[in-house]
């Protein structure tokens, strides 16, 4: 039997992985927001097999608040990309450091 | 039942390494739409019948949407895109020195107790008996939700407001 409880927490392990890596490994703004909802959606996943397993609503209920907050957090975070790419130009996270260094903005 | 599940994985993992090896944000965001529409897939196989709809209607359809949307609203050329001339080697890098972390949970995840999950009978996951748990016993949460989507309606317009001087 594939599809046990083990082996949906291993493609969430995967995904997880696979988002955390992008974080650490990419440049660019859009893809590290990207796995950032990567990484929702794997615990999302975590959080609906073990509402299967347990038998118990409650935690489908925690894995719906997750993607209403990743909207909020979605409508906020493509408004900052958007006044941050007015003013530098570019997507590269590299170049956004006006608050680690003492720099004009 | 286990072809359907390894089927949809095999596509939610392929679309989540697209996503990280793509060079241009359009599609990065369309390999994550095939990774959301593959993890709603895995959600109505868990018998989450209302959580697959949120998942295609709010995720792939508003979140993803609204982002392909703003992509394509900044008009990115290739001048202005990072130039990340190591970056298989860092996403390699990266994923060696994950495997250690991985190796650890599959560890854990090994004498953890496990059963086979099959789709539930008599209305588990559907919309009744969600709404009935989520009004009688996650009410406050609810409406806490309700209040922090308002604050970010609040943030995105002073974010998007035209800059003074």
């Amino acid at each position: 039997m594939a599809s046990s409880l083990f082996s949906y927490f291993v493609v969430a392990m995967v995904l997880l992985s696979i988002g955390l890596v992008g974080v650490f490994s990419r440049k660019n703004i859009f893809v590290i927001y990207m796995s950032i909802e990567l990484m929702l959606s794997a615990v999302n996943l975590i959080f609906v097999a073990l509402s299967n397993y347990y038998h118990s609503m409650a935690s489908q209920i925690i894995a719906m608040m997750v993607i209403a907050i990743a909207a909020a957090e979605a409508a906020l975070f493509l408004s900052l990309i958007v006044v941050l790419y007015r003013r530098k130009k570019t997507l590269d996270s590299d170049m956004y450091k006006a608050l680690s260094q003492k720099e004009t903005l | 039942m286990d072809m359907i599940f390894l089927i949809l994985s095999f596509f939610a993992i392929a679309g989540a390494v697209g996503m990280v090896l793509a060079h241009q944000p359009v599609h990065s965001a369309l390999s994550l739409i095939l990774t959301i529409i593959a993890l709603a897939g895995l959600f109505a196989l868990l018998s989450a019948s209302f959580l697959f709809m949120v998942q295609i209607i709010v995720y792939a359809g508003a979140v993803i949407t609204l982002f392909i949307f703003i992509i394509m609203f900044l008009n990115v050329k290739e001048a202005n895109l990072p130039k990340e001339p190591n970056k298989n080697i860092t996403i390699f890098l990266g994923f060696i020195g994950l495997l250690p972390l991985n190796f650890l949970i599959l560890k854990a995840l090994y004498h953890m107790p496990s059963k086979a999950l099959v789709l539930s009978q008599n209305g588990f996951g559907e919309i009744k008996s969600l709404g009935m748990e989520l009004f009688e016993k996650w009410l406050l949460p609810f409406e806490l939700i309700s209040i922090l989507l308002l604050v970010a309606l609040i943030g995105a317009v002073v974010f998007g407001r035209k800059e003074e001087g």
